[in-house]
């Protein structure tokens, strides 16, 4: 299996706490990949890593053969985008201007603007349908278009990999599916490695081609979803009593959630 | 980010738009430093002006708009242009319309280190027993001193805009009373220089100092043009900026240089003149909208205008009696800053 990033024996910790401790990872080329995990296993903080947002205490990771440690700041925006988790951007700024600034790392001072930025810029607006917004301002758009045009600034940025911090976090059902029906088309049309986190685990088995369970900053599993979707591992990992059906409409795992498994929420309930 | 940009695009529009505005500020600055050369004991027509500017005239009027008023307006165009091309990337970098060099304590720093200066290095007659060169650099030791203060109280969230501005506030209010002890305990001839280092004036300027600005601010400007490229993404939040390859917190510690640079070239001089780094740079920002050069540009004239404007002012009202420029900036900046802090609902925390 080829790989896009491998992760070796990475540790991140904030001051004293260690949020990941020696996680091994390879997030396969032209895949999505979803890490999923209870809150604080560390699934963003090592997404944040692997966009060297995060300075490791120890381990490396490398993009191919490289080692992102040794990239430069626009290098390595050249290499990987990235969706912040809440991004900003200020309300009176229009569409295209902020898709633009997914152009940014391939400037220079000497040549500030080429035609492959202009049609970076067409593409990925095209392909994410807001080329109709071009001149709106953001303050002006509902909170699905306004993820879409976040999500056309990173396309524009044209890197191999796409890594995407809860991106359906704010989102109503109907905008969760329409952003990551259209993050998996990125894959599977443009042949771009895709991270995800994902909280939601539903979402994560339907659309992660290679699943990542992490639990207390530790790597416990990781596989097709069809692997990982088991009962007890969902349990383990999630503290969560469940059953595990087949999605008949698209024939992946489905968890339904039966109650909260932990022992300390268990004593309190018999209590 | 590129001025080239595709025909018939809304961003072309707006920027061509903000041109069209510049270009009528720069026409409004004209007029008023004519104005402010002109106004006097004597007035002078304004024709006249740019005749005696050109190499015409007596040798009195020569020596009344050369040697006297010149200098006066030329120090208040360079000394309000630079605070407010300051405030506009000082506002610009840390996402808020309430940072200034005067909030987060820029200019207090700045006045200390001059005042310092001018303690330890005058004589018995009030003259400089070095080079008036530097006196910029005085200014430029206590500016960075204070915003390296600032950022350092700051601590873990000088990300965070907010704190930036209450640590901004509390080191200015500190340099402020350094400021006034100097001038109340030093000997007793520099508090005929009081008032500039207290309010901020732009009287008894020579062609010297005036030199000694410029210079410093053409070097500083090819400093903020050079950064004007970078300052887009700082729009957004500090791990999108990230994202597309702009190390935000270290790019932010070379603007707050270069920011400290441009007010203490202002300061160096005219004095502690507050609110023009605030408003100037607002103002522009309503005007020209929001692309970058253009933006800067209007924030230099603005200030500009403001300062001369200001000076004009207290001419008209209280001449012969020198009262200092700064004082207006304040009486009006006040209530702007206030203004901006009752709808601080529209800015980023």
């Amino acid at each position: 299996m080829d790989k896009a990033v491998t992760v070796t024996a990475l540790t991140v910790a904030y001051g004293a706490a260690t949020a990941l401790s020696a996680i091994d990872l390879g997030i396969p080329k032209g895949k999505v990949t979803v890490l999923a995990g209870p809150n604080g296993c560390g699934k963003s903080t090592l997404l944040r890593a692997i966009r060297r947002l995060h300075q490791p205490k120890s381990g490396e990771i490398r993009l191919g053969d490289l080692p992102i440690s040794g990239l430069k700041e626009k290098e390595l925006a050249r290499h990987i985008g990235l969706l912040a988790q809440n991004p900003s951007a200020p309300g009176d700024m229009t569409v295209e201007e902020l898709v633009r600034l997914g152009r940014y790392p391939h400037q220079t001072m000497l040549q500030p603007w080429s035609a492959a930025d202009g049609e970076a810029i067409q593409a990925a607006m095209f392909g994410t349908g807001v080329s109709h917004l071009n001149d709106r301002r953001l303050g002006s758009l509902s909170g699905g278009q306004l993820q879409r045009v976040w999500i056309a600034m990173v396309l524009a940025q044209e890197t191999d990999i796409i890594c995407l911090d809860e991106p359906v976090n704010h989102l109503d059902m109907a905008h969760q599916i329409d952003c990551l029906d259209l993050v998996r088309r990125l894959n599977r049309e443009h042949g771009r490695t895709v991270v995800l986190v994902l909280h939601d685990l539903n979402l994560a088995a339907r659309y992660a081609d290679r699943l990542v369970f992490l639990k207390g900053g530790s790597v416990v599993a990781e596989g097709e979803p069809v692997e990982l979707m088991s009962e007890v591992l969902i349990e383990d990992v999630f503290g969560i009593s469940c059953r595990v059906i087949t999605d008949p409409v698209h024939e992946r795992p489905l968890c339904i959630p039966i109650r909260n498994s932990t022992p300390r929420f268990r004593a309190e309930t018999a209590a | 980010m590129s001025l080239v940009l595709p025909r018939s695009s809304a961003l072309a529009r707006l920027n061509r738009r903000a041109w069209i505005a510049v270009a009528i500020i720069a026409a409004a600055a004209m007029a008023i430093a004519l104005c402010g050369i002109g106004f006097g004991s004597t007035w002078i027509d304004p024709r006249r002006i740019v005749e005696i500017l050109l190499g015409d005239g007596s040798r009195g009027e020569r020596v009344v708009v050369l040697q006297l008023r010149a200098p006066r307006v030329a120090i208040a165009i360079l000394a309000g242009g630079a605070m407010a091309v300051s405030g506009y990337l000082l506002q610009k970098v840390t996402r808020n319309e309430l940072a200034s060099p005067g909030v987060l304590g820029v200019i207090g720093g700045a006045g200390l280190g001059v005042v310092i200066f001018l303690a330890l290095l005058s004589d018995e007659s009030n003259a400089l027993v070095t080079s008036i060169v530097w006196q910029p650099v005085a200014a430029m030791i206590g500016a960075s001193i204070a915003i390296a203060a600032v950022f350092l109280l700051s601590g873990q969230q000088a990300s965070s805009a907010v704190r930036l501005l209450l640590f901004g506030i509390a080191v200015g209010a500190v340099c402020k009373a350094g400021t006034l002890i100097l001038m109340i305990v030093g000997p007793i001839y520099r508090t005929t220089q009081a008032s500039r280092w207290l309010a901020g004036a732009v009287n008894e300027i020579n062609w010297g100092e005036v030199q000694v600005v410029a210079i410093g601010l053409a070097i500083a400007m090819v400093g903020v043009f050079t950064v004007a490229r970078r300052l887009p993404p700082t729009d957004l939040d500090e791990v999108s900026a990230r994202g597309i390859g702009l190390n935000l917190p270290v790019f932010r510690i070379l603007v707050f240089a270069l920011a400290s640079a441009l007010t203490a070239l202002a300061v160096a001089f005219a004095g502690g003149v507050g609110f023009v780094g605030l408003m100037a740079p607002h103002l522009a920002r309503l005007i020209v909208g929001r692309p970058v050069i253009p933006g800067i540009v209007a924030s230099f004239l603005l200030g500009a205008i403001m300062l001369v404007g200001a000076d004009l002012i207290v001419r008209v009202l209280f001449a012969p009696t020198e009262v200092p420029a700064g004082t207006v900036t304040a009486v009006i900046g006040t209530p702007y800053f206030l203004y901006l802090v009752l709808r601080r609902g529209s800015t980023n925390g």
